[in-house]
């Protein structure tokens, strides 16, 4: 468990073009990240608050920095090639929202996490599960961290769409990101924006028939996260 | 999911490079009950490991540092059949290479998993796999068994009564139909599955039975579409070179296997048809290069063959180049002293050498030695290295050598131009191009006209004779697949009229096993096999066996 990740010692440093030693280094941190995530699993809670709090806030402060990498990296691989979804294939929007909410109790939130899957709701539908999954549990953590009791994962159909939102009950979002969402305009400042840069991406490649999906953000009783699928 | 996945009876192997990797996912095995985990630092150990022990769950890095990858791993064990159907294969990628790897897939893992992840989200998508492969335990077992009508069956069952896994079912159905040779109900399948959503494994399904189906030009139609959004999806280049050959388009053929090449070099196999393609289109330079690539790519693994090796000689030597196919045989010749074929491959190249060395008693020696072994092999070789024998020979003088040779392996490729033609080159450099036309004629001409009447005769209905013409014609060329075919073909359509008498459904049956043996990815395969099974189905059928008595 101890042993740390070295590049290729083999491999001359002077040999490697910039763009490999990039990605080997990526490479390194995103084993580095994961076992650091397994690691943390390993530690036992033992229900005094002076340890547990400390090691969930580590958790979520580990899986805030996976996220983040993985969000930059590929809004900077959607700017330079674009991005094609070619493992679109057909899943379960009720096994997949089953997968968010462990995805949200992994974090050992005290907060009640539902899901809910509505009527009309198909048994399979075509998505790229693990590119949305990506988008989503990054709204997922957002309400970790605001919501005041509940966060709920919802499937519903919306027209032809599916949409599938992460609704909490905090006090919502601020009115300068519905605005921006909205006016689909990029956001700079802060790491919401990469998050949302990154889901607005993910909906947006997928298309059917012409059309695509979309991402969008609204209040209701809370912030209410939506990213639907043709 | 109701029921539980008792994880503690299986046995799991772990694929990956970096150590730490390796530990933690042991680690998060065990927190959910899996103490049978074994570990490999590379794809050799694993593949080592899979051949003495049956696993039920294999989980991989696709990066696997500078060796094999994980998406190879699993070609090779299911190439060589040391994991089953039923075998979970789980492939761990990161988010930047994930879509070029699945689009690089010729075969698709169970599921990937991204990095980073944590133990929970590992042990619900090994769950679900886990789910998946009961429901498909029937028909996995039924057509591992080689009973595709029982696949079928039950892969029907499935479609009926599991709406989560019915996408699945329906692929897997498309797959078990282009294996009974049903290209139409295939066709139909993948179409209502695009219909639902053009995903680019329906596309490719429906261009490849098109293919099957000899509908070349619609095929290509379906491919360029794939491509176009998809332009990373390296099977659909490989299947639009085969419909391109088989419109006789080989230069454009080779610029797609280039392009397929470009996308992903790692296939020895791929390499391998771009220099075939480009040896044809006469492009030395390009074959050269793909034939390196070939011998590099498939060493160590399955898919290494040492013709690659004979290939790459050949072209240099054609390139005037004698010295780099000199250096071919060295830097390969642990491979080449593996098997006959091998052995085969190092005399021919050899003998050529010394041959163009002026070494004469040498080159005599060494072709000499290659007759014996290709006679004692049961006469299996590459036609194109029998070809390099028969110009070394013809070189030499060994006239009688070359003649017997040449007649022997044209006879067999008497609708193989290109074959034909670089014998009556080899002929025509040595000033004997006459004798080329002789042997040539002898060995073709027969084979060509039998086929010629027999095909016209079938035409005209007269169903005994042809058949007869056509078996006369596949016993003058047994290594002919195609010829083999055509008599197969004829043979059920007799029997199907005239009923089974005089062993003629025991000789179909032997001659498309020889034909599936000497070309096994075949188009025209599963439409023979599956006339030949509605042909028994009909001699076993009692009021029609009556009718069918001559």
């Amino acid at each position: 468990m101890h042993e740390t990740a070295q590049l290729d010692q083999d491999v001359p440093m002077d040999d490697l073009k910039d763009e490999d030693l990039y990605a080997a280094l990526l490479h390194e941190m995103k084993n580095n990240l994961v076992l650091m995530a397994i690691t943390m699993d390993q530690v036992p809670r033992t229900g005094a608050p002076d340890h547990d709090q400390p090691l969930n806030e580590a958790r979520r402060l580990c899986q805030r920095v996976s996220e983040r990498l993985m969000q930059a990296l590929m809004i900077y691989k959607s700017n330079v090639g674009g991005l094609i979804l070619n493992a679109m294939d057909a899943y379960s929007p009720e096994d997949f929202v089953a997968e968010m909410a462990i995805q949200a109790r992994y974090l050992q939130t005290p907060l009640q996490v539902d899901t809910v899957v509505e009527e009309g709701v198909p048994s399979l539908w075509f998505f790229d599960r693990n590119m949305l999954e990506l988008a989503l549990v990054n709204a997922v953590h957002n309400s970790i961290s605001y919501a005041r009791s509940r966060v709920v994962i919802r499937a519903r159909m919306d027209g032809d769409m599916l949409c599938i939102s992460v609704e909490d009950d905090s006090d919502g979002y601020p009115a300068h990101i519905l605005k921006a969402v909205a006016e689909n305009k990029p956001l700079t400042s802060n790491g919401t924006g990469l998050g949302l840069r990154f889901a607005n991406l993910i909906a947006r490649a997928h298309t059917k028939n012409g059309t695509c999906g979309a991402l969008s953000l609204r209040n209701d009783n809370g912030s209410v996260f939506e990213m639907r699928v043709p | 999911m109701t029921d539980q996945i008792d994880f503690k009876s299986k046995r799991a192997l772990v694929i990956d490079d970096f150590p730490g990797m390796r530990t933690a996912f042991k680690a998060a095995l065990a927190s959910f009950g899996m103490s049978r985990v074994d570990l490999a630092a590379s794809g050799d150990e694993a593949l080592m490991r899979v051949k003495n022990t049956k696993y039920d769950i294999i989980i991989s890095d696709y990066n696997l540092g500078d060796a094999k990858d994980g998406q190879q791993v699993l070609e090779e064990m299911r190439y060589r059949k040391l994991i089953t159907l039923g075998t979970v294969y789980l492939m761990v990628t990161a988010e930047s290479v994930y879509e070029r790897v699945v689009a690089a897939a010729e075969l698709a893992p169970d599921d990937y998993l991204i990095k980073p992840f944590n133990g929970e989200i590992l042990r619900n998508r090994l769950e679900a796999i886990l789910f998946k492969k009961q429901a498909f335990r029937e028909v996995h077992k039924s057509f591992a068994n080689g009973d595709l009508e029982r696949a079928l069956s039950e892969c029907n069952v499935v479609i009926k009564t599991n709406p989560k896994c019915l996408v699945d079912a329906m692929r897997l159905k498309g797959e078990i139909l282009i294996a009974m040779g049903d290209l139409q109900a295939a066709g139909e399948l993948y179409s209502e599955i695009s219909a639902m959503r053009a995903v680019p494994w329906s596309r490719l399904g429906l261009a490849k039975t098109l293919h099957l189906q000899r509908k070349e030009e619609e095929a290509e139609e379906v491919l360029s579409l794939v491509l176009e959004n998809h332009p990373g999806l390296v099977a659909a280049y490989d299947l639009l070179a085969d419909v391109q050959l088989a419109q006789n388009r080989s230069m454009d053929a080779q610029a797609t296997l280039t392009r397929a090449t470009q996308v992903s070099a790692k296939s020895a196999r791929r390499q391998r048809r771009l220099g075939e393609v480009a040896y044809q289109n006469k492009d030395l330079k390009t074959a050269e290069v793909a034939f390196k690539g070939a011998i590099e790519k498939g060493r160590y693994s399955v898919f290494a063959n040492p013709n690659d090796v004979g290939s790459l000689a050949r072209v240099y030597l054609e390139q005037d180049q004698p010295r780099a196919a000199g250096e071919v045989l060295i830097a390969n010749a642990k491979q080449l002293a593996e098997n006959d074929e091998g052995k085969l491959v190092n005399l021919v190249v050899k003998s050529a050498l010394s041959s163009k060395n002026g070494n004469q008693r040498e080159a005599q020696a060494l072709v000499q030695e290659a007759l014996r072994l290709r006679k004692a092999a049961g006469g299996r070789c590459s036609p194109d290295l029998a070809m390099d024998m028969v110009q070394v020979c013809v070189g030499l003088g060994m006239e009688q050598e070359a003649g017997q040779l040449l007649e022997e392996v044209a006879s067999n490729a008497h609708d193989s131009t290109d074959l034909l033609n670089r014998a009556k080159d080899i002929y025509r450099d040595a000033g004997k191009e006459s004798v080329a036309q002789t042997i040539l004629q002898k060995a073709t001409g027969k084979v060509a006209q039998l086929s010629k009447q027999g095909a016209l005769l079938m035409q005209a209905g007269d169903l005994v004779q042809g058949a007869d013409l056509l078996k006369k014609a596949s016993e003058a060329a047994p290594r002919n697949p195609r010829v083999l075919m055509n008599a197969v073909w004829a043979t059920l359509r007799l029997i199907a009229q005239h009923g089974n008498s005089g062993g003629r459904l025991g000789n179909a049956k032997r001659m498309l096993g020889d034909a599936a043996e000497l070309a096994p990815d075949h188009p025209r395969l599963a439409e023979l096999r599956s006339a030949m099974r509605e042909v028994e189905k009909r001699l076993k059928a009692p009021e029609l066996n009556v009718a069918c008595v001559e």
